[in-house]
């Protein structure tokens, strides 16, 4: 159009979509949470030696609320598998989810009666990363597949939640589950 | 392309596989010793056998005399086995027995006296099994025999919390019955849409639907109850505490524990005594190559082989450098959780793991799930390179854990959060049944590596910490030195490493080297036999414990002479640990709960299993 030579130095032009990108893209926040022996190489990413931080990840929110991404790290429990979908439920919108070796994403070694055969049975999957663990290299190559996706988003995918706000005693709860808010088509 | 799947060929029937060697009636004893002949002298013809077996004292007792042998035991001043280390169960029914279907197994273990006594208890069969509890004598019992409940299906009567203890209330069986199948799916090497394997999928899963919570026994709604995990940024894993508060002040603590129950024994007993080692790595991450070791002595300990002499040093090398990452790991995490000056200290932590890591990675290709131990000695030799850069490790590391203590130990803020909280008293610790650091960290003077050696430890000079205090603070100052005394073996075991073969010659247990498959045909043959049938062991039943970083890491084998475990139970140090967690927090602040949680150093792949 031109109008980059008509402004004055210091401003630059983009489209809404890419900035927005561009910024979760660099500052994508884990959930704080690990799981099993992956979540040890998951600490190992983010401490001194591998940095996770060069990728804007290093703040691992304690809150679901706060977190962007759900690293998956270690194999998924029957008694765990309602947590984790809580978990994910309870993050905001728009967010991702890192399934790390390969008892998140398939089982594993636990081909068993208390093992859910990978993660994807409960929540949507972005990126899977094989290994047991998987290196903390691999980990970081994983959050470089998943800046590529989050590239690649635009804002129609986004669903509008306009669900009314619930308000309930506590001695009308029969169960937690009567809590969800009911999702709109 | 292949495409045959488990279905179509059952690898498990091949004839000729797992010849039974079974025992008549059970592994009994023979011989006596001066113990067991001591309760044969109390108790005569109500003891069902009382001698020796694999070298352990092994008394059978009816269930009606259960309770007041392990009174007599405990308080006899000839015998004074104060601890009950571990509770088990077998369950025969696939033993070509008729009667007696389960056997509850008990440890008991004289701290004074470094002895060690196993107890078995034959239940008379009926549609519920069932047994007097042992809490009552052994506080320690509680949690093994919730357990045992949980998985097995055996009652306890006069047991104090008879709840299931690791999977969901509402499980429908009891999954180490041998009734109960695996579980888990079919994996099919290729699948298309058309095959019917592909309807298994998913079916496995439950529905994600939580359970309107409930309120653990004893606990008062007037109080305020707070939730504690499984997701919670200080439990270190995926526990769940509940916790029943007085203003800040702790009135209860219940522990909620299965979140990461991954079926480790019985997945045991359906894989070959070799296979299972990496398993091993898997239960308590880090420390790995004690899990391996600890495994491979009690499967070596039944198959009664003797590893040579520089296997026996890499062993111990390996452990205790894993001894020194757990301990690391351990630090940096505690100090994270206490104190604000945390983050640092975590990065410094980690820089040394990472180069322990580093030599794991050098000696066997992976950082944290070896695998480097088997049956008969280890899998490889050291790369050249390898002892140089474990020495430069060495002579960084001393002068690091002092830099820790100098960052801690007078610490106003670190004092203050651990002096005094958590206290456990002597006789607490042993009642409940408590091992390794918690243990020594209330004066009670046993290492398993100095009072029942094994892996050569005898033959090492390094002191035990021992601390009366008890108290977090001690706990820390004792690992700490503990760090200290794992450099002083290294170093030991570099000295004195041996020349020779690093594992059992004998073909049968371990592989032949890869050069000779190419021009032999016989160790082809056996490399192929040991590679799909695996080697067997004598019928039998063997408890080895040793001392991991936690604490008290056993393995329980019960043997049919088959290639695969009958029964493989695994004693976790930090379950038994854990429970001592309502002991040490009640009447303390909210905030004493996090710092004892990471005095008790749980890992939650072993508590769980
Ligand atoms: S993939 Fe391997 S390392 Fe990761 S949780 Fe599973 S068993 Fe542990």
């Amino acid at each position: 159009m031109g109008l980059e030579e008509k402004l004055p130095e210091g401003i630059l032009t983009t489209q809404l979509e890419t900035l927005v990108n561009w910024s979760r893209e660099n500052s994508t926040w884990p959930l704080l949470f690990g799981l099993a022996c992956c979540a040890i190489e998951m600490i190992a990413t983010g401490s001194a030696r591998h940095d996770i931080s060069r990728y804007g990840s290093e703040l691992f929110r304690a809150s679901p609320r706060q977190a962007d991404l759900m690293i998956v790290s270690g194999r998924v429990s029957n008694k765990m598998a309602p947590v984790i979908k809580r978990l994910h439920d309870q993050m905001s919108e728009p967010k991702w989810v890192i399934a790390m070796g390969i008892c998140a994403s398939a089982g594993g070694p636990f081909n068993n009666y208390a093992i859910v055969q990978g993660v994807d049975k409960l929540i949507p999957v972005d990126v899977y990363v094989p290994g047991c663990p998987p290196r903390p290299e691999s980990l970081l190559y994983a959050l470089d597949r998943l800046r590529a996706k989050q590239g690649k988003e635009t804002f129609r995918t986004y669903v509008d939640f306009k669900a009314p706000p619930l308000s309930k005693q506590p001695d009308e709860i029969s169960s937690l589950e009567s809590l969800r808010r009911p999702q709109l088509a | 392309m292949l495409n045959v799947s488990p279905r179509t060929r059952a690898y498990e029937t091949l004839p000729g596989l797992n010849p039974l060697g079974i025992p008549a009636v059970a592994p009994l004893p023979s011989g006596e010793s001066p113990d067991t002949a001591r309760i044969v002298e109390r108790f005569g013809t109500a003891l069902l056998a009382a001698g020796l077996h694999n070298g352990q004292q092994v008394v059978y007792v009816a269930p009606g005399q259960l309770v007041a042998l392990a009174e007599f035991v405990r308080q006899d001043p000839q015998l004074c086995y104060e601890a009950l280390i571990d509770v088990s169960a077998v369950d025969r029914s696939e033993l070509p027995v008729s009667d007696q279907r389960f056997h509850t197994v008990y440890q008991l273990r004289s701290y004074a006296r470094k002895q060690h006594l196993t107890v078995v208890c034959p239940l008379a069969d009926s549609g519920r099994p069932s047994v007097p509890s042992l809490a009552g004598v052994f506080a320690g019992a509680t949690w093994p025999e919730r357990e045992v409940w949980d998985l097995m299906g055996i009652r306890f009567t006069g047991h104090p919390d008879p709840r299931r203890i690791l999977m969901p209330e509402s499980w429908p069986n009891h999954p180490l019955q041998k009734q109960v199948p695996v579980g888990g799916e079919e994996v099919p090497f290729t699948l298309t849409w058309s095959d019917p394997e592909f309807e298994s999928f998913g079916k496995q899963v439950l529905a994600a639907e939580s359970k309107p919570p409930v309120l653990p026994p004893g606990m008062n709604r007037e109080n305020m109850i707070i939730n504690m995990g499984p997701h919670h940024p200080s439990t270190h894993g995926v526990l769940r505490l509940v916790v029943e508060l007085d203003g800040e002040t702790v009135v209860n603590v219940d522990p909620d524990l299965g979140y990461l129950h991954s079926g480790f024994e019985k997945t045991g007993e359906n894989k070959r005594y070799k296979d299972f080692v990496y398993y091993t790595d898997r239960m308590d991450y880090l420390s790995a190559m004690s899990n391996n070791m600890g495994y491979c002595l009690t499967v070596e300990k039944l198959l009664g082989i003797a590893v040579p002499a520089r296997g026996q040093v890499l062993r111990v090398l390996m452990a205790e450098l894993q001894r020194l990452a757990s301990h690391l790991f351990w630090l940096s995490t505690h100090v994270l959780d206490v104190s604000g000056t945390g983050m640092a200290l975590l990065m410094y932590a980690t820089r040394e793991r990472e180069r322990i890591l580093d030599l794991f990675e050098m000696a066997c290709g992976a950082r944290l799930t070896v695998g480097y131990m088997r049956v008969g000695g280890v899998s490889r030799d050291l790369p050249p390179a390898f002892l140089g850069h474990l020495d430069a490790f060495l002579r960084a590391m001393a002068e690091r854990i002092d830099d820790y203590e100098r960052m801690l130990t007078n610490g106003p803020l670190w004092e203050e959060r651990l002096r005094g909280v958590g206290h456990i008293s002597r006789e607490q610790a042993i009642n409940l049944g408590l091992t390794g650091p918690m243990l020594r960290g209330s004066g009670v003077d046993w290492d398993l590596r100095r009072d029942a050696p094994y892996g050569g430890y005898e033959q090492y000079d390094f002191k035990v910490p021992v601390f009366s205090e008890g108290d977090s603070y001690a706990r820390y100052l004792l690992r700490m030195e503990e760090m200290r005394q794992s450099l002083r073996i290294i170093r030991q075991a570099v000295d004195r490493l041996p020349d020779g073969p690093f594992r059992v010659e004998d073909r049968k247990i371990t592989p032949p080297p890869r050069a000779e498959l190419d021009i032999s045909m016989e160790a082809l043959i056996h490399h192929f036999k040991l590679m799909t049938e695996g080697f067997q062991a004598p019928p039998g039943m063997v408890y080895h414990g040793i001392e991991s970083s936690k604490g008290e890491l056993g393995f329980f084998v019960y043997s049919d002479g088959s290639a695969k475990p009958y029964r493989l139970h695994v004693r976790g140090p930090s379950f038994n640990n854990l429970f001592a967690i309502s002991n040490m927090s009640k009447g303390a602040m909210l905030s004493d709960i996090v710092t004892n949680i990471g005095s008790i150093d749980i890992v939650l792949g072993e508590v769980d299993r």
